[in-house]
């Protein structure tokens, strides 16, 4: 067991607005840990805090963030202005920590082809590949999520919705993250399409050794994939 | 019991166009001969994977939409060819939710103003009762204390709740909900299904398009499944367990094949 992620006490305060008090997050290294609950409880809050991403002011007024493989840094720590905290996590995004979007269509670069899109997220590892491996990287990478070798040389726009989420779960795994964030990836797909996509999510972040962190409305996706469950409740009973 | 749709041998094809303006454009059939019959006081749910065909199924049934073949009869009166001017007078009858509820609602209007306008252009309802009326749906929808409110100022399950009201304040015969608790949490979608359905009249039917099987095996009378633009089941959720393989897989998509 290694923990590749460690949030202790988080508090968010936005608006005068307490989004999220006291949140403890553990992630392991090819463990599933869904993070659980209705609305407006701060699920994606606590995931973009995670990431250096919290933009309104005063943003995190609490909590620790440790990344364990980096060393006993807490990234957390003040000052925690929201553009402090963006510039501090920089080094950290598309590397260490890595996000699948909820709409691969908008996250996708659409003037890129898929191929350079992932060349460039290759080229995060540390230490950086030289050319071969590059190219080999890519190809696995297409592989791996079930993309044929021809869909490096399309632009987002020519694949499809499923391809395009395949494509930018590939970029999000490209440059070995040990932590990868999934922000709800099933809303609005039906069911069957719903289970392959989470299964995919699933194997391929446990094949890179990563831990994942699931935010999920889906109480049978929590059930079926999630090794740890972290559930968090709304602390304004108003908001509904 | 009373007819309100009466469907047959409904036929649509698009033409989607290709990924640039020079890709040739692919001819895609939505709906490939379906048939459908919703009996007064029903409610009938449109189910099946992405691409199916249910979303056209529904906006043909309403006419926001035209069949490329097939009949669409509402209340017994031929609906697919009348002319729009025609159906103006019917359509507060049949009434449709659509499914991005944030671009159906006005950003400059409170969710009051919302069911005042729709009581006074639509149900023709006498100014002096409009107001009265708006406050007591909204009342029964549990938006009273959001009545001033901007549908920005609004969560997603308040957004939902506002365009029920719209459709609701017309007592119409028939609602037509296209994913109507899609992207909320399980909570707010039962809250808003309960919504919709408990401030029915009691004789109004329902077409319900949805992914979420769990909620609709408990309010629907019948499912329609839906596969390629073809009615490849209709279950009734009370005799029991479906038999096609696609709907079983619909309704509880981790059953099939081990576990991951």
């Amino acid at each position: 067991m290694s923990l590749v992620a460690s949030l202790r006490g988080l508090t968010v305060v936005a608006g005068g607005r307490t989004l999220v008090r006291g949140v403890d997050l553990e992630v392991v290294a090819g463990r599933v840990t869904a993070l659980a609950g209705p609305s407006g409880a701060g699920k994606s809050v606590t995931a973009r805090a995670c990431l250096g991403v919290v933009e309104v002011e005063p943003g995190v007024t609490e909590g620790s963030l440790r990344f364990p493989p980096l060393g006993d840094q807490d990234w957390l720590a003040p000052p925690r202005a929201a553009g402090e905290l963006r510039a501090r996590f920089a080094p950290l995004r598309g590397s260490y920590l890595a996000y699948a979007p909820q709409s691969a269509a908008s996250a996708l670069n659409p003037g890129r082809t898929i191929g350079r899109q992932l060349e460039l997220a290759v080229g995060r590892r540390a230490p950086a590949p030289d050319r071969a491996q590059v190219v080999a990287l890519v190809r696995d990478g297409l592989a791996e999520v079930g993309l044929p070798e021809e869909a490096a040389r399309a632009l987002p726009g020519e694949l499809s919705g499923g391809q395009c989420q395949r494509a930018a779960l590939a970029v999000a795994v490209a440059a070995a993250p040990r932590v990868l964030f999934a922000d709800e990836p099933e809303t609005g797909l039906d069911p069957v399409l719903r289970r392959q996509v989470v299964e995919l999510l699933v194997e391929v972040g446990r094949r890179h050794a990563c831990g994942i962190v699931l935010i999920t409305h889906h109480a049978d996706t929590v059930a079926r994939v999630a090794d740890d469950v972290v559930r968090l409740v709304p602390i304004d009973p108003e908001a509904s | 019991m009373s007819e309100v749709v009466r469907a047959r041998g409904l036929r649509r094809r698009f033409e989607v166009p290709g990924a640039w303006p020079w890709s040739p454009a692919r001819l895609v059939t939505a709906l490939d001969g379906v048939d459908l019959d919703v009996a007064a006081g029903e409610v009938v749910a449109l189910v099946g994977r992405s691409g199916s065909g249910k979303t056209t199924l529904a906006r043909v049934l309403l006419g926001l939409e035209e069949p490329d073949g097939g009949e669409v009869h509402l209340e017994r009166v031929r609906w697919d060819h009348l002319p729009e001017r025609t159906r103006r007078a019917r359509r507060p009858r049949y009434q449709y939710v659509p499914q991005d509820a944030m671009s159906a609602l006005d950003p400059q209007q409170t969710v009051r103003e919302h069911v005042v306008e729709t009581l006074a252009v639509l149900a023709a309802v006498p100014r002096a009762e409009q107001g009265r009326e708006a406050d007591v749906l909204l009342g029964r929808l549990g938006l009273k204390h959001r009545a001033d409110a901007l549908p920005r100022e609004l969560s997603g399950g308040e957004q939902r709740r506002v365009t029920l009201a719209r459709v609701l304040a017309l007592r119409p015969r028939l609602v037509v909900a296209d994913e109507p608790t899609s992207g909320l949490d399980p909570d707010r979608r039962a809250q808003v299904l309960g919504d919709l359905l408990g401030n029915l009249e009691a004789d109004a039917s329902c077409v319900l398009v949805t992914h979420d099987l769990d909620a609709v095996e408990e309010v629907a009378h019948r499912v329609i499944v839906l596969h390629e633009g073809r009615v490849i089941e209709t279950w009734t959720p009370r005799a029991g367990r479906p038999a096609h393989a696609l709907t079983r897989a619909l309704l509880d998509p981790w059953q099939t094949r081990g576990a991951s």
